[in-house]
Order: structure tokens, then C-alpha cells, then sequence
């Protein structure tokens, strides 16, 4: 394969100016993206912003309107089956054949990587003891739980060892155990296999553990970095009021605390300084006129509050 | 290098067909009674009039028959593959997308040429087989027509986007591929239109060239219409052209993305 673009050898993902364009919509906007191997990438967005389109794109199975991208060094335009070759990809649906047992449908995935059955059977046992799953072998895929399946659907993207594996919202309509259970599955594998993982997810607390995250919204980039320097620029608190007016009351305090956010009757407030006195004052002169005052740490869900709250703005 | 995914395919087309035990049954009664009850029914009045055994005549296009259920019911599963999650699985390997219609082709045509075998046991048993018979001709008509049967239902597969009118699919597809052709009676006995019809339909030929295998050459000479190489070249060229035209449609960008969105449930997300 003599494709591979010296550019793109460090990166598992490099997008130039992609696009992708239904009619009218543009569902993904001149999307630069860049991954080195071996990073763990979280594309965090609202439904419809894009992300899914994006990552259908870098898997072939979508064709850009415009712009280009490499994957693991291949262009996904032209070589497209090399693309698929080094890829895995989890969709948010599952793609198992429930009829079939646990090995039947690793046995099938496998075979269409053209490995050899016996390194089936080796890789499926290893995969499905990391997953959990090694006493389901032989269960129909339709008897097994939300969350085991799932996990299968993972074990089933990455039999062929890719060298980047995508995963499409892996936890959606999952519940908390099951979908802290995933995540201990996906640590677990880039631990044992270092390889580059493109994840997308709405559950933003998961996205703590990305190296790096880019919130996409209506197809575009508009902020990326590492969570925790993302986290930091929001400020060192945030401070949280419950009031039955929530307007009136972002507007009194907007010269004191700058711009708010409204989420219902809550209004947030980023707040940049370790000092608290101020906070303490406010809240003795608010006193019962307000539900409840909170102070906390910020997380990767206010960074995606204010980054949405800034782009409707615009 | 295709080996491997091809095989993928058919194997598992074999275990499911050897699951569903009750679809397995029926491909064997549903033949078996059109030869017992049509052809006993109509053999009374058509031997009366030309002589001949008529259920004789009709044992190669209910063997014909066979083949045809099977492979096009095989082939149409491929649109509950794009419900289920399989096609996602066959979509994202690491082929070009028209070997999926290739394999998909295979294993339905594998469907019905297993199926079509084991009716010839049941035939056999009934005594409806005899020596004189030519086997290598007939296993290869069985192939032929199996082919270009599962090559039919590739074709309104690719181009069906749900089964929901399943029946439809019954009514103008699967029957009037079946009756328009010289399996129920010779087409050369058919009014204009029909047997036009007849000529362009490719199980025609798969029927003709069963007849050549099935017949005793004295009868074949009277039933079979065509030679067995124009059967040959008709039922290969069919299926050649009905995986081109299926590939085409099935790897065509329009008919490719709404897939996607079928596959992925969702629209730009």
C-alpha cells in the first residue's frame, strides 16, 4: 500500500476542510480535524451537529461533498477498502446478527477480515474474557442483556486489531453500571492495544478521560482542546442560582458576576477567583429571595453549555 | 483474499437455513404438491388430449420450482440484513461493496441448489428419477437455475427498500416468474404476448435446461424447446447482468445513503 502521505504518517486522522452537504443542509462545515496515533479523541456535540455524518465520512461509507481526509495514511476517497481495512467502527445501532451465538458472530465479523479461523477463535477468546463475556459464548446474540451486547458490538469493531477504532455514542440507552462498565472496557483495551480511538458521546462526563475533545456544532468545529484545560478556561467555580424570576435576576447580577447562563429557573454564573467572600456576601443579601445558591467546580458539561450558549448567540 | 468473506456469507446462510426447519419443510410440500395434486388434477384432461405423462412432463419445473423459492426468498433476506444489523457489519469490511451482491448471490443461489437437492431425493424415493437420466447435465441445471433464480431476487432486493409488501413481491414477481415459463406447460402453446414473456424470463431457460437433464432424450425432443447451449448462455448472461445491474444500484450514491441513514437510523447526526 504506497498511498500513505508523508503528512499523515503521525496522524490517525487528519481532515482538511471536509464537508458534507444534504440539499440545503451542510451537516458538516469545512471540519479540520487532526488525531495522532494513539489518542484517545472525544467529538462532543448535540444530536444533529454533525458528528455522526463526520464520522461516516472517515469510514468510507459516506462520501464528502467536498475537502479530504486520511485515515491511518489512506485517503478516504480514493482507497477507500485500505480505509475500512484499518479501521473499526462501533455504530449506534447494533450490527450483530441476533439469531446467531456470540463466536457464530465473531466468527462471521473475522471472516470478513479474511482472518484465519483459528486466530478467530484465539482473538474472540481473549476479547470476550476483557469484555466479560467469556462464559456467553455460545448464547443468541438476541438473549443477551442492553449492555452485553453492546460490549459484543465493541469486541466485534476491533477483531481485526484496527489501528483506529471509531465509536459512535457506544453508551447510548445505556444504563450507569452498564455504561461505566464500557468505559472500563475501552480503558481497558487502549491499555492493552494502544490503539487510536475516535469516540463520539453526548454524555459529556465521559469525556474526561479523552486526551483531547472538539465540540462540533452545526458541522463545525468551534473549540477544542485537552478537558482539562477546557475546563479551566470556564473559571474556578460556578456559581449556580435557583430563582423564580431567572431573567430578572441574570440581569441584576450581570455587572457584579458578568454574563449568565439560563437553564430553566437555574442561572449560572462562571466565576474565575478561589475567592468566595463575594459569593457568601451575595448570598446573605439574596437570602430568601432566591430557591437555592450553589457553588461548585465546573465540568466538561458547562464547557459544552457555554460553547452552545455562544454559537446560537451568533 | 474474497475466499474467506464469501464463505462467511454462505456459511451462514447454511446454518440459518438448516434452522428454520419449517421453511426447509415447506420448500419440500409446496413442490410436491403441485406435482401430486396439480399434475394429477390437470394430468387427467391434458393426457386424455396428447397423450404423455404429464406429472414426468412436470417434475423438472417443480424441481425448477424448488430452486426458484429458495434462492429468491435467500436473496430477499438481504433486505432484513439492512433492518438487522448484518449489513452494518458487511458495509464497514474491507472489500468493494459489489462483492456483497456477489456473495449475497452466491449464498442465495446455495440456498436453492441445497433445497432443489434434496426435493431430487424426495423424487428419487417417488421414482420419478431413472437411470437414463443425465446427472452431470442435471446437476448442472441445477446450479443454472439456482444461479439465475437467486439472481432475480438480487435484483428486486437491491432495488426493494423494505419487505413490508412481501405479498406483492409474491404476486408480481415470484408467480409470474413460475408460470411464465415452460414449467406448468410448453411455451410454445402460449398466446403471443405470453410467450414473449416467456422468452425474456430467464427461469425459462433453467426449466428447459432441467427438462434436457430430466427427460429421456425421446421425451425431451417433444418438451424441452430450446438447445441446451442457448439455456446455458440465457441463465449465465442473465445472472452476470442481474449482479452488474444489482451492484450498480446498491453501490449508486443515492440508493447508497439513504442506506446509511437506514443503517445508522438518524440524518446528518
Amino acid at each position: 500500500m504506497n498511498d500513505a502521505r508523508p503528512a499523515t504518517l503521525q496522524s490517525a486522522v487528519l481532515a482538511q476542510a471536509l464537508s458534507k452537504r444534504y440539499g440545503e443542509l451542510l451537516a458538516v462545515d469545512n471540519l479540520e480535524l487532526e488525531i495522532p496515533a494513539g489518542q484517545f479523541f472525544g467529538l462532543l456535540g448535540p444530536n444533529g451537529s454533525g458528528k455522526t455524518t463526520t464520522i461516516h465520512m472517515l469510514s468510507t461509507l459516506i462520501r464528502p461533498s467536498t475537502g479530504s481526509a486520511a485515515v491511518a495514511g489512506h485517503d478516504i476517497r480514493t482507497h477507500p477498502v485500505a480505509v475500512r481495512a484499518s479501521i473499526g467502527l462501533v455504530f449506534q445501532d447494533s450490527a450483530l446478527d441476533r439469531t446467531l451465538s456470540v463466536a457464530q458472530n465473531l466468527r462471521f465479523a473475522g471472516l470478513l477480515y479474511n482472518l484465519h479461523p483459528a486466530v478467530i477463535e484465539q482473538r474472540s477468546a481473549e476479547l470476550l474474557e476483557l469484555f466479560g463475556l467469556n462464559d456467553k459464548r455460545d448464547r443468541p446474540v438476541g438473549s443477551l442483556s442492553g449492555g452485553m451486547r453492546r460490549a459484543l458490538d465493541i469486541v466485534r469493531g476491533v477483531i481485526h486489531h484496527p489501528q483506529v477504532l471509531f465509536l459512535d455514542e457506544p453508551t447510548i440507552g445505556l444504563d450507569l453500571p452498564n455504561r461505566r462498565k464500557i468505559w472500563r472496557f475501552i480503558e481497558r483495551l487502549r491499555a492493552n492495544t494502544g490503539m487510536t480511538v475516535l469516540l463520539t458521546t453526548h454524555y459529556l462526563e465521559e469525556a474526561d478521560a479523552c486526551d483531547q475533545v472538539a465540540f462540533i456544532h452545526a458541522g463545525k468545529i468551534v473549540q477544542r482542546g485537552t478537558p482539562q484545560a477546557m475546563v479551566e478556561a470556564i473559571g474556578r467555580h460556578v456559581i449556580e442560582i435557583e430563582a423564580a424570576d431567572p431573567a430578572a435576576l441574570a440581569d441584576a447580577l450581570k455587572p457584579r458576576l458578568g454574563p449568565a447562563l439560563k437553564d430553566g429557573d437555574l442561572v449560572m454564573f462562571r466565576y474565575a477567583t478561589e475567592d468566595l467572600g463575594p459569593i457568601a456576601a451575595l448570598q446573605t443579601e439574596l437570602g430568601t429571595r432566591v430557591k437555592a445558591l450553589r457553588i461548585r467546580r465546573p465540568n466538561l458539561n458547562d464547557v459544552f453549555l457555554w460553547v452552545n450558549a455562544a454559537q446560537v448567540q451568533k | 483474499m474474497m475466499v474467506r468473506p464469501i464463505y462467511a456469507v454462505l456459511e451462514r446462510e447454511v446454518v440459518k437455513m438448516f434452522r428454520q426447519r419449517t421453511r426447509l419443510l415447506s420448500a419440500m410440500v409446496r413442490p410436491l404438491i403441485w406435482l401430486f395434486v396439480i399434475g394429477a388434477g390437470f394430468g387427467t384432461v391434458l393426457e386424455r388430449a396428447s397423450g404423455g405423462n404429464y406429472q414426468q412432463f412436470l417434475a423438472p419445473g417443480v424441481l425448477g420450482m424448488t430452486a426458484l423459492f429458495g434462492a429468491m426468498l435467500a436473496a430477499l433476506t438481504m433486505v432484513y440484513d439492512k433492518e438487522s444489523g448484518v449489513m452494518r457489519m458487511l458495509i464497514i469490511a474491507p472489500f468493494a461493496h459489489y462483492w456483497i451482491i456477489i456473495a449475497k448471490t452466491l449464498s442465495a443461489a446455495l440456498a436453492g441448489f441445497v433445497q432443489a437437492l434434496l426435493l431430487l431425493v424426495v423424487l428419487a424415493v417417488l421414482g420419478f428419477l431413472s437411470v437414463k437420466m443425465n446427472f452431470a447435465l442435471l446437476a448442472l441445471g441445477i446450479v443454472m437455475t439456482a444461479l439465475s433464480c437467486a439472481g432475480i431476487g438480487i435484483l428486486v432486493a437491491a432495488f426493494t427498500r423494505t419487505l413490508d409488501n412481501f405479498a406483492a413481491i409474491m404476486n408480481f414477481v415470484i408467480f409470474p416468474v413460475f408460470f411464465l415459463s415452460g414449467a406448468l406447460y410448453p411455451i410454445d402453446n402460449l398466446p403471443a404476448l405470453l410467450k414473449i414473456t416467456a422468452m425474456v424470463n430467464p427461469f425459462t431457460y433453467a426449466v428447459d435446461l432441467l427438462k434436457h437433464a430430466m427427460l429421456t432424450p425421446l421425451q425431451a425432443s417433444a418438451t424441452s424447446e430450446l438447445s441446451v447451449a442457448v439455456d446455458l448462455a440465457a441463465t449465465a448472461g442473465f445472472t452476470v447482468l442481474a449482479v452488474i445491474l444489482a451492484s450498480w444500484r446498491f453501490s449508486r450514491e443515492q440508493a447508497y445513503e439513504p442506506l446509511i441513514h437506514i443503517l445508522t437510523g438518524k440524518r446528518g447526526g
